[in-house]
C-alpha cells in the first residue's frame, strides 16, 4: 500500500505519535540540562534500564525524595493507543472508562483521552506519579510495554549511593553519562517484529 | 584475662551484627523480605476450574534450534520453522529433517498438495517437502510484516501486520484483492494491530477468518471482502480475550470450531462455530510463570492441538479428554 492510499486515521495516529515523541524528546532533553548541573565530578548520573526493571515497587518506596524522583514515561512510538489498555485499566474493569474504580494507577496519574474509534491516548501527569510501576507491570504484561520508568533528573539529587539502586532486585540502576541521562524504549516497527520474536516489555 | 574475654565477646557480637546486616541486605536485594504494596496481581485469572479443562497434554519435545517461529502439520509430520531452518518431527519428537531456509521465516502453512508455504518478513516463499525452493514472491514493501498464511486451492491469503491488511493472492503472488480496509458500506471495521500478531485461517467452506486483535474479535469475510460475521469479547475472564491484542493465534478444527491462543497470560481455549466458549485446552498454569508469548497452534488429522511454546522452545501436543466432548 502506498503512502497516498493510507487511511487518514493511520496518518493522524502517526502524526500524533511523532508529535508526542517530539514533546517527550524536548522535555527529557531539557531535563538533561539539570542532570549536567547536578552531576558528579565524573559527570555521571543514575538511570534505570527499563528492560531490566521487574516492577518491584521500590522505586516508589525507597527514593530519598517524596514523591520519588522516578516517574513513568511513555514511549508513544510503541503504544497501540488501545481502548483496553493494560497499563490504564485494572484487570477486568467494570467498563473501559475513566471512572476511578476502573483505573489501575493508585494516584490517577494517567490521563486517558479519546482520539478516534478505537484509539485512546495515555499521558502521564508527572506531578501525580509516584513511580510505583503498577502501570508498567500492566502494560508490560498485556500491552506493548510502552509505559516504563525513568529517573527524572529535574528531581533526582544524584545521591552518591542511590537508595533505590542499592535495593533494586533487578540491578536495573546504573551510572550513565550526564549528557545522555535517559534510557527510553523504542518501537517494534523500528526494531522489527514477527511472531515469537516480541519480548516481554 | 577479663580483658581478653571482653574482646572475644565484642568480636563475636560484631560478627553477629555483620551477619545479620548482611543477611538482611541480601534478603532485601533478592526481594525475599519485601512486599510490593503496588503489586500488579492477576493470579485469580490464572486459575481455571478443572472442569473447564477439556484437553490434556500427551507429549512435549524440544525444538533444538534458535528462534522458533511457526508450526504446521504435513501428513504424519510436524513442521516447525525457525528464523533460519525448516524442521520436521515425528510424533515422538524425533527430528526427521533439517534444512536451511532460503529466507528468514516468520510463519508457515502446508497446502493440500503438501507444498510448504513460508511467510518471510516482507514476502512469501514456497518449498517442496525436500525444502527446495519452488516460488519466491515479490516483496510487499518495507513496511510489511507477514505474520500468517492460508492456502486454499489457487487462493493464498497473506496477513500483513505492518500494513494492517490481508492480501488475497494467486499462487504466484499476484494480488487479487485487499481485505480488511475500513469500509463502512461493507461493514468492515478495519484492523487494529498494536503488536505483530495477526493470524488468519480458512474454514472448510473456503471462507476466510481473520483475527482483529485490537478489537479482540475473529472476523469472517465473503469473497468480495464484505464482512459475513464476527465474534469475540474482551475480558480477563476465561470466556474472553485479554490484553491489547488477542487472540494472537488461532486454528480451526475440522468442524469449524476454533482453537485460540493468547499472549500476555498465555492460554489456549476452544470455542464453537458461533464463538461460544466451550472449554480450555491449556490453562495459564500450564505455562511457565513468566511466559508472555502466545503459542502458535495447528490441528492435525486426529484433531489434536499441536502447540509451539516459544518460551520453552517446545512442541506440546494436547488431546481431548475422553469425557471432553462438550
Ligand atoms: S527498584 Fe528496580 S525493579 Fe524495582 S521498580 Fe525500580 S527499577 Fe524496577
Ligand atoms: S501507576 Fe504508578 S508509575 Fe504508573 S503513572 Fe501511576 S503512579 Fe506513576
Ligand atoms: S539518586 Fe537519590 S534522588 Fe535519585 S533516584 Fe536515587 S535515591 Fe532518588
Amino acid at each position: 500500500m502506498s503512502d497516498k492510499e493510507e487511511p487518514k486515521s493511520l496518518e493522524r495516529r502517526r502524526f500524533i505519535r511523532s508529535g508526542m515523541q517530539a514533546a517527550l524528546a524536548v522535555s527529557l532533553g531539557g531535563l538533561a540540562g539539570f542532570s549536567l548541573l547536578k552531576s558528579s565530578s565524573k559527570n555521571l548520573v543514575w538511570q534505570l534500564d527499563p528492560f531490566k526493571c521487574v516492577q518491584c515497587g521500590r522505586c516508589a518506596t525507597e527514593c530519598v525524595m517524596t514523591p520519588s524522583a522516578v516517574k513513568c514515561v511513555h514511549a508513544y512510538d510503541l503504544c497501540g493507543y488501545c481502548d483496553l489498555c493494560g497499563g490504564y485499566l485494572k484487570p477486568d474493569p467494570n467498563a473501559r472508562s475513566t471512572a476511578a474504580e476502573n483505573q489501575l494507577c493508585p494516584t490517577a496519574a494517567i490521563k486517558r483521552k479519546y482520539i478516534e474509534d478505537p484509539y485512546f491516548e495515555y499521558v502521564i501527569d508527572e506531578k501525580l506519579c509516584i513511580g510505583c510501576a503498577k502501570c508498567v507491570a500492566g502494560c508490560t504484561s498485556f500491552g506493548n510495554g510502552s509505559l516504563h520508568l525513568q529517573v527524572r533528573h529535574d528531581r533526582c539529587r544524584n545521591c552518591n549511593d542511590c537508595a533505590i539502586a542499592r535495593l533494586c532486585p533487578a540491578d536495573a540502576f546504573q551510572r550513565v553519562p550526564a549528557n545522555t541521562p535517559y534510557m527510553i524504549k523504542g518501537g517494534f516497527t523500528k526494531s522489527g517484529g514477527g511472531k515469537g520474536k516480541e519480548k516481554k516489555g | 584475662m577479663n580483658r581478653k574475654l571482653v574482646n572475644i565477646v565484642l568480636i563475636v557480637l560484631a560478627l553477629a551484627i555483620v551477619v545479620i546486616i548482611g543477611k538482611d541486605f541480601i534478603g532485601n536485594k533478592a526481594g525475599k523480605n519485601t512486599e510490593n504494596p503496588y503489586e500488579y496481581n492477576v493470579d485469580e485469572f490464572r486459575k481455571v476450574d478443572s472442569t473447564a479443562i477439556l484437553y490434556h497434554e500427551t507429549i512435549s519435545f524440544a525444538v533444538n534450534a534458535d528462534e522458533p517461529k511457526g508450526i504446521a502439520i504435513s501428513g504424519q509430520q510436524i513442521i516447525v520453522v525457525t528464523e533460519k531452518l525448516l524442521l520436521k518431527y515425528d510424533y515422538t519428537g524425533k527430528e526427521l529433517f533439517r534444512k536451511e531456509l532460503p529466507d528468514t521465516a516468520d510463519c508457515v502453512t502446508v497446502d493440500s498438495n503438501n507444498e510448504i508455504w513460508v511467510g518471510t518478513r516482507h514476502s512469501v516463499v514456497s518449498l517442496d517437502q525436500g525444502g527446495t525452493l519452488l516460488k519466491r514472491w515479490n516483496s510487499f514493501g518495507d513496511r510489511s510484516v507477514i505474520t500468517s498464511l492460508a492456502v486454499s486451492g489457487e487462493n493464498v491469503y497473506v496477513a500483513d501486520a505492518g500494513n494492517r491488511i490481508v492480501y488475497h493472492c494467486n499462487t504466484t503472488g499476484q494480488i487479487l484483492s485487499k481485505i480488511g480496509e475500513k469500509n463502512e458500506q461493507k461493514g468492515v471495521p478495519g484492523y487494529i494491530i498494536p503488536s505483530p500478531y495477526f493470524d488468519l485461517a480458512i474454514d472448510d467452506a473456503g471462507f476466510l477468518w481473520v483475527v482483529n486483535p485490537g478489537r479482540h474479535s475473529l472476523e469472517n469475510y465473503n469473497p468480495d471482502g464484505s464482512l459475513r460475521t464476527s465474534w469475540g469479547m474482551a475480558s480477563f475472564k476465561i470466556e474472553g480475550f485479554t490484553g491489547c491484542c488477542n487472540p494472537a493465534q488461532f486454528a480451526l478444527l475440522a468442524d469449524n470450531s476454533f482453537i485460540t491462543s493468547e499472549k500476555g497470560m498465555p492460554r489456549i481455549k476452544w470455542y464453537d462455530q458461533e464463538g461460544h466458549f466451550k472449554g480450555v485446552v491449556a490453562s495459564p498454569e500450564m505455562f511457565d510463570p513468566d511466559s508472555y508469548l502466545a503459542p502458535d497452534v495447528a490441528i492435525d488429522a486426529d484433531q489434536r492441538v499441536i502447540a509451539l511454546d516459544f518460551e520453552r522452545k517446545q512442541v506440546r501436543i494436547f488431546e481431548k479428554n475422553q469425557d471432553g466432548n462438550n
